[in-house]
């Protein structure tokens, strides 16, 4: 679990890295070792459902110091959306 | 800082509620003395109306007379709407006489079009607004039996069909459906799971084909029993495309957004309904004597009936300062409102159980003068679960209690006083500014280390805070060290009890707050410390502390108050305005 966040220092991130940490996040919520996790199955499906969405907000937030919509998690579904949004919104940034 | 420096801080004119507080306003005025057996909107009339299960129609007539429609429209399309705290306060007003009329007439209106002002077109408001300026009754249709306040389950469909949108399904368990002439309908629009699969509609039932429309038998229920709670069923029912509220898949997030609003305003109205349990207790208390003296008089009923008066103070703050939270805080209202609707129905709920045990057999007599304390006794539980549960409310702020507790509590700064100021008016409501999550910066609390730094010099007050600082302190170890499981639905019991003493702690912080930026309230009772430390020590005493021993000073000085109020017809509230 990520406890300490960076603040807003600008790098350049790859999808993989962004993807694995939120594999591992996704992990740590449902308490499964990181391998059972998919990145292209939908959160829901893992039980993870609207209010759920919202930690997920504020842990990416605190992740990569951006703000993110509280809704991230209702717009793109699974993690490979996240990733595909979050390397975009990531790489403006730099 | 002394007591004395920081009046010299506030604002030298009084406006807002504390200006006068010596007539009573005008919705008040209208009902007049509840105790007169002669008034047509008494409490007799009222308890008669509940006995029929019905509405009490002189009760409609006088919140037509007094328009009370217009107190839900924005100022900006016509109406009062302006700031959440007064519109509680309004509110708590018809709760004070009636619990049904509170909420039928009263807080539905708030929760039928509040998606409206904050997602709704502009055609849509105006003609909101005059359904509402015309005094015409509207019904939120949001949730059905089956799923409950879980409305991602919802089953009504909405689909588009030959240019129309056609509604077909059931809502069940809505309040004043079937006399509505407005209806907000939370419906599916795709059958994908998840939350961006609904769209709330607004319906005007006279416009719909009668025979698609369908309203269904009346529940009957043990508390507000005049209520009209209903349900209605849509039969492949065409609607104008135009009815959408909003972007289609948009609704979750704005009933999210606009529930803050309706929690925290619905809070404060119900207290009305504990306002009078206590007035009628205490009228007992000082009427009745036993071994001698009054029943008042015993220490056991005075310090229950302080008590009683302590506990609406504390959910009066709290309800304020959430509402007040909607202009000042918009970011943060995600937590203050859950947080508000978990606790005030529980501490109200206390307060009514122990007023029960001390107005004996009265407290179940249908008749006599004490009669009231049993339809608004069973009122209360129905106007608590009205609108949200505790659980849901809970649910909602367990996964955002970690990020505080990482980086808010110890942290942010206090808010602008403005938060707390009763005589500061507020910029009017902006649906537009609420999140539906809390930002990591929880400065309400903020403000139990602010205040609790200028009360160092009284003993009581510096005790009191040192253990809430210290709870602080523990839930923040407490939230970090919960494994992510504990952030999800899945949480277990540990998250709903750390979810429940952050209520408690907010609750005192909002006291703090209160006290000390009203340090020009006309009320000398207010400005002291006495109902500050009995409040602080009441909510110790419910995160398990023993009560403080110097706190008992307190206690007796909140009872004379309590007395001197019950005498003047003065609200309980921290307000305190004449009644009749």
């Amino acid at each position: 679990m990520t406890t300490s966040a960076p603040e807003s220092t600008a790098q350049v991130v790859s999808s993989e890295e962004i993807r694995d940490m939120l594999l591992n996040l996704v992990a740590s919520y449902l308490e499964q070792p990181v391998t059972d996790i998919r990145s292209d199955v939908k959160l829901l499906d893992y039980g993870l459902d609207s209010i759920f969405a919202l930690t997920l907000c504020g842990d990416v937030e605190d992740e990569y110091g951006i703000e993110v919509k509280s809704t991230l998690a209702w717009d793109y579904p699974t993690i490979d959306a996240i990733t595909g949004f979050l390397h975009e919104a990531l790489s403006e940034r730099v | 800082m002394t007591v004395t420096e920081n009046l010299s801080r506030q604002p030298a004119e009084r406006r807002g509620p504390l200006a006068d507080l010596d007539t009573p306003d005008t919705l008040e005025a209208l009902f007049g003395d509840p105790d007169d057996l002669a008034n047509p909107v008494g409490h007799q009339a009222f308890v008669d109306a509940d006995e029929r299960g019905d509405f009490l129609p002189a009760g409609r007539k006088v919140l037509e007379a007094y328009g009370i429609g217009a107190e839900f429209v924005p100022r900006a399309l016509g109406g009062r709407l302006g700031q959440a705290d007064d519109l509680a306060r309004v509110l708590r007003t018809v709760f004070r006489h009636d619990g049904a009329l509170g909420l039928g007439h009263g807080a539905i209106n708030l929760i039928a079009s509040s998606t409206v002002w904050a997602a709704g077109g502009a055609d849509q408001q105006r003609w909101l607004a005059s359904v509402l300026l015309d005094n015409r009754p509207t019904a939120g249709a949001i949730t059905e039996l089956a799923y409950g306040d879980d409305l991602a389950r919802t089953r009504l469909r909405a689909t588009e069909r030959d240019g129309d949108i056609v509604l077909d399904g059931r809502k069940e368990v809505i309040n004043n459906v079937a006399r509505a002439h407005a209806i907000t309908v939370l419906a599916r629009t795709s059958e994908e799971p998840g939350s961006r699969s609904h769209t709330l509609f607004l319906v005007d039932p006279a416009t719909v084909p009668r025979d698609r429309l369908r309203f269904l038998p009346r529940y009957h229920t043990s508390g507000m029993r005049g209520t009209h709670l209903g349900g209605v069923e849509f039969l492949d029912c065409p609607l104008p495309v135009s009815a959408a509220i909003g972007e289609y898949g948009d609704a979750m997030e704005t009933i999210l957004r606009c529930f803050q609003v309706t929690k925290s305003v619905a809070s404060g109205a119900t207290l009305g309904l504990l306002d009078t349990m206590l007035r009628t207790v205490t009228g007992f208390g000082v009427q009745r004597r036993l071994y001698g003296r009054t029943v008042a008089e015993l220490p056991h009923a005075e310090a229950e009936l302080a008590g009683a008066f302590t506990d609406l103070l504390i959910c009066d703050a709290m309800t304020t300062t959430a509402c007040r939270a909607l202009h000042v805080l918009p970011r943060q209202t995600s937590v203050y409102a859950a947080a508000t609707k978990y606790l005030v129905p529980e501490i109200e709920q206390g307060a009514a159980d122990r007023l029960a045990v001390l107005l004996g057999a009265r407290s179940f007599l249908r008749e006599g003068p004490h009669g009231a304390f049993q339809k608004h006794f069973r009122d209360l539980p129905v106007a608590a679960l009205a609108h949200s549960g505790a659980t849901v409310c809970l649910a909602t702020i367990i996964p955002q209690l970690p990020r505080l507790a990482r980086k808010s509590w110890f942290v942010s700064s206090a808010p602008d006083p403005a938060l707390f100021r009763l005589g500061q008016t507020l910029p009017d409501l902006d649906f537009g500014r609420l999140q539906a999550n809390a930002g990591p910066d929880d400065q309400v609390m903020a403000t139990l280390l602010d205040v609790g730094q200028e009360v160092q010099s009284d003993p009581v007050l510096r005790e009191l805070c040192e253990r809430l600082v210290g709870e602080l302190r523990a839930l923040t170890v407490g939230w970090r060290g919960l494994s992510p499981r504990n952030r999800t639905p899945f949480a277990g019991p540990v998250g709903f009890e750390l979810a429940e003493r952050y209520a408690v702690v907010l609750a005192a912080a909002a006291c703090l707050g209160m006290w000390w930026h009203n340090q020009d309230h006309p009320n000398p009772f207010m400005r002291d410390t006495a109902w500050l430390i009995s409040a602080l020590d009441r909510l110790t005493t419910r995160l398990g502390y023993d009560p403080l021993p110097g706190a008992g000073d307190a206690a007796r000085h909140v009872f004379t108050e309590l007395l001197t109020r019950h005498a003047e017809h003065r609200a309980f509230d921290l307000v305190g305005r004449r009644l009749f």
